[in-house]
């Protein structure tokens, strides 16, 4: 007789996960960071208190914490391999993180929300 | 005429356009001094710029600081991004004030309602920070910071004061998300003592939900985070007479923009059928934020008559007014009182 979890999961169909980029959580006092490409990740945009402060428009008025979630999507196939060497590079590059969140994709659909 | 205000106009989609023409009319009529201008918002705007918000419309808004928005509809579950929490991020709109107070011909089973509340717009769980952490758990994270709390702290007790309140109270749900809602509260407890002349408190949020259904009358006005503020707002507009009547505003620093918060209807649309008094509430609100006291007292006054003589008001309120009938009984109301 199969437990009610395992009845539970058979309902939620497998997908094919793949790791697409990185959500970094970084802490700074020197306003909106800049990244050049590092390893095999580019920065896509950077938010701040989850709106877009980067690229495009900023509201002057808007209010801006030390706390910005900066997200790098691969350029290429990665790997956990791909995705440590990149913290590895933030970190020596001096900049202090608070996480770290993988991006995956299930079956081709982001498993992961746009900034506003 | 007195100065000119130039005003964004945002339609929206559905019943919006014809519920926005209704609530110029009765505008316009009332003696101020409006340039519209009219931008696109919503639904309609996907196919024609691929997006619910064109940047041409925010540049406009960001010209004219302040803006009136008739209803749009966010598509549930779709990767496209809600127009109105776009709205409120681009500019900062931070603070949310959605009135409930009883309309006196709408009868309700209290004597007494006026609540102001203020909502943080900005912050908690809509960040739109969502991740799929496994293929069987989804985490969105709630975001509260202490500038964020203490700005809508301070501006609740600032238009408090500015309107004659006596009492504010935080809600909260501390005793349990003890780092982020106890950070709100502690924040709110900070502005608390820099207004030692109004009464200040706490409220945990599911006590307040049991208190605002069995004595609203006790309630002044309430400070909620974003989620609590989305949920309980609604409640008070059901208190008082339901989404149809229930002004709101968004405003921060530089922009205000005030709106409707009910949908837009598309089933009525084209039908002149809707009652447009929330646009129209919220339009005087508007007046009342561009320094026209006059003017919205006198739609304000009209409404109410045209409300409790119940010869031109709209289905919802058991009439059979046309949305535009309803808005031109209202202006022939203020004409007839000049």
């Amino acid at each position: 007789m199969p437990t009610f979890t395992e009845v539970a999961k058979a309902t939620k169909k497998k997908r094919e996960i793949k790791l697409v980029g990185v959500d970094m959580y970084i802490i700074t006092e020197k306003g909106t960071p800049k990244f050049d490409d590092i390893g095999a990740f580019k920065c896509e945009f950077i938010s701040n208190r989850g709106t877009k402060v980067w690229p495009g428009f900023v509201s002057p008025d808007l209010l801006q914490v030390n706390w910005y979630r900066c997200r790098f999507m691969a350029t290429k196939e990665v790997q956990d391999a791909e995705v440590n060497a990149f913290l590895d590079a933030l970190t020596k590059g001096g900049w202090w993180w608070s996480a770290a969140q993988k991006l995956w994709t299930y079956d081709g659909e982001p498993g992961f929300s746009k900034a506003y | 005429m007195g100065t000119q205000h130039v005003v964004t106009m945002l339609p929206g989609e559905g019943t919006g356009p014809e519920i926005c023409e209704a609530v110029r009319l009765v505008i316009d009529a009332s003696g101020v001094n409006i340039k519209w201008e009219y931008e696109d918002i919503g639904l309609d705007c996907l196919e024609k710029y691929g997006t619910l918000l064109p940047d041409k419309t925010i540049q406009n808004i960001a010209k004219n600081k302040v803006a009136l928005k008739g209803p749009t509809t966010t598509p549930i579950g779709t990767g496209h991004k809600s127009a109105n929490v776009t709205l409120r991020k681009v500019f900062d709109l931070y603070a949310n004030v959605r009135p409930a107070k009883l309309i006196p011909v709408l009868k309700r089973p209290w004597d007494k309602i006026d609540i102001l509340n203020f909502r943080e717009n900005t912050e908690d769980c809509y960040a739109a920070i969502e991740h799929m952490v496994s293929d069987e758990v989804a985490q969105c994270l709630k975001v509260i910071t202490w500038p964020g709390s203490y700005r809508i702290a301070d501006f609740a007790f600032k238009w408090a004061k500015a309107n004659g309140r006596k009492k504010i109270y935080c809600v909260h749900k501390a005793n349990i998300m003890k780092m982020t809602d106890g950070l709100f509260l502690d924040a709110f407890r900070e502005v608390a003592k820099q207004h030692p002349d109004i009464e200040s408190g706490d409220i945990i949020v599911d006590n307040c939900c049991m208190q605002l259904v069995r004595n609203p009358a006790q309630f002044d006005c309430l400070v909620l985070p974003n989620l609590y503020g989305d949920i309980l707002t609604d409640l008070c507009a059901g208190l008082v007479g339901g989404l149809g009547f229930a002004p709101g505003a968004n405003v921060g620093d530089g922009c205000a923009i005030f709106e409707a918060v009910h949908g837009s209807a598309p089933k009525y649309a084209g039908m002149k059928k809707v009652n447009p008094s929330a646009v129209l509430v919220s339009g005087i609100m508007m007046l009342r934020w561009l320094k026209e006291e006059a003017a919205a007292a006198r739609i304000e006054k009209a409404m109410f008559a045209v409300l409790d003589e119940r010869k031109h008001v709209t289905y919802d309120v058991g009439g059979t007014a046309k949305t535009d009938e309803y808005a031109q009984a209202i202006v022939d109301k203020m004409h007839a009182k000049a």
